[in-house]
């Protein structure tokens, strides 16, 4: 069996404008994208260019736009496009450098942004180096949040970060919203002005594609608007307690 | 070098779950209809019986009454979208678990039904 | 290490808030309703007197109605059409939630105006 596969190529050295190409490439039951793109670069056109690493929707490096969903590459099999054809371009509302090779930096500075680690009150600097304790249930608060394995498929399912990229965006929000939760962490006053602004959680409007096309189920759309509660009881806190 | 494209006006159309948002949003207008619908029925409620009356008429005229009922399967929509967001936004625990979110969208319903027993005994009762 | 950004708190949880307790009356009262005052009441399956209908109304019940069936809910759909329009692409932000915000203060401010006046 063949597939007729076109690509959304871009060569900035050769062509200002993007341009579609179309492969044939032979399939059977096993064969993923990942496997197909393998296939194209090694047997037809070396100068395919993309990112992969893992094969196994572990390192969330093969984000691509299949028939204009984002999905991992290593995730989806050729025979279930039989039917339909298959069109990939890269990850959608990033900028592109190479075919299907993104520009990640907004998003690695988005999640910078929302302080992605234990946060512990030292006292007079001096760090301890007791273990940190915490029950099953403490962990089960946060867990969920914590698969997020930053393939960045969320921000391409986001029509708020589409529109405006100062959006924190889903996978960043939920980062924080997941340190917030954590009862190890005590860095929440440090998040909330973030959290809190236009380009925080008040961006998203809960379309909840985001949670949609997650590998990993992590659900960014309810961490979102958790942390929107969140941010509201801060606003009132900050009201009756006169600061800011 | 490298190239963004921007989102159309029309992006929105581009997938099923992007139309079904639109269309949930979309709610808010047959809403606001009714909701200036009634508003004026208050104010006919205020100036006398001969208003009221007449209040009532204009709320038989046929396109009228085909917005409202578009009105009603909206709110009902919306029922269904909404009571299936707040377990998400509000996840409720109790005793160191998560309540399941179909208990959460079940109770809502009982209130949507609890309210209709309501303005039914009102009107009926 | 990247610099301190300096985020600006918005206001919008105060008109989300608003949105959310609109969308519970909106999906809790609003079905029953519409039912009964836009359908059942204008096809005759229903009945409301002149004297019935002040009576409920021009009362503390009025004041609940108000409040549950036109405010909230007003604010609910003015703050989805903002943000509708926002995703339609239309960038006039502040002109916009003035309009809407503004619109729904108004015909909540009417109804409980209606509602006092006739009280009294």
């Amino acid at each position: 069996m063949k597939l007729d596969i076109t690509i959304q190529r871009y060569l900035p050295e050769q062509a200002a404008e993007p341009f579609a190409q179309t492969y044939s490439v032979p399939y059977d039951a096993s064969t993923s994208v990942l496997d197909a793109l393998t296939y194209i670069k090694e047997e037809l056109d070396p100068t395919l260019s993309y990112r992969w690493s893992c094969r196994m929707a572990i390192c969330g490096s093969c984000g691509m736009m299949i028939n204009g969903k984002p999905i991992l590459g290593c995730n989806v099999f050729l025979r279930d496009y039989a039917k339909t054809g298959m069109l990939i371009e890269p990850l959608a509302h990033f900028p592109v450098e190479r075919d299907l090779i993104i520009d990640m930096e907004s998003f690695l500075t988005h999640l910078e942004a929302v302080k992605p680690y234990l946060i512990n009150k030292k006292a007079q600097g001096v760090q301890t180096f007791e273990p940190h304790v915490q029950t099953p249930q403490q962990l089960d608060k946060y867990q969920q949040f914590s698969n997020c394995i930053n393939c960045g498929l969320c921000y391409s399912a986001c029509p708020q970060f589409g529109l405006n990229p100062e959006f924190i965006g889903p996978a960043a929000l939920t980062l924080a919203h997941r340190y917030n939760l954590d009862s190890r962490d005590q860095g929440q006053a440090e998040r909330m002005p973030m959290i809190n602004s236009e380009e925080g959680a008040w961006s998203c409007t809960f379309v909840g594609y985001c949670s949609e096309v997650c590998p990993k189920q992590v659900d960014p759309a309810a961490a979102v608007n958790q942390s929107k509660v969140t941010s509201a009881t801060d606003l009132l806190l900050s009201l009756l307690g006169g600061r800011s | 070098m490298s190239y963004r494209p921007t989102l159309t006006r029309t992006w929105w159309l581009k997938n099923n779950a992007f139309k079904a948002y639109m269309l949930r949003e979309l709610t808010a207008l047959p809403l606001l209809f009714f909701l200036l619908c009634l508003a004026i029925g208050l104010y006919s409620l205020g100036q006398g019986e001969q208003q009221w009356q007449h209040w009532q008429t204009v709320m038989q005229n046929p396109l009228v009454l085909l917005i409202n009922a578009v009105a009603f399967a909206a709110s009902l929509f919306h029922a269904w979208t909404f009571f299936q967001l707040f377990p998400r936004v509000m996840p409720i625990r109790l005793g160191g678990t998560t309540v399941p979110a179909a208990a959460l969208v079940a109770g809502q319903w009982a209130g949507v039904v609890s309210v209709f027993a309501l303005v039914a005994w009102l009107f009926w009762g | 290490m990247q610099q301190e950004k300096k985020f600006k708190r918005s206001d919008e949880p105060i008109w989300w808030g608003l949105f959310s307790g609109g969308g519970v009356c909106f999906a809790v009262f609003l079905p029953s309703v519409i039912l009964f005052y836009g359908l059942l009441l204008p096809l005759g399956v229903v009945t409301l007197e002149y004297q019935q209908a002040s009576a409920w109304f021009f009362s503390f019940w009025g004041l609940v109605f108000v409040g549950a069936v036109i405010a909230l809910p007003a604010f609910h759909s003015l703050h989805r059409i903002r943000h509708a329009l926002y995703d339609l692409k239309f960038q006039q932000k502040a002109l916009i939630k003035w309009l809407t915000m503004g619109f729904a203060a108004l015909l909540s401010a009417a109804c409980m105006l209606i509602w006092l006046v006739g009280l009294l």
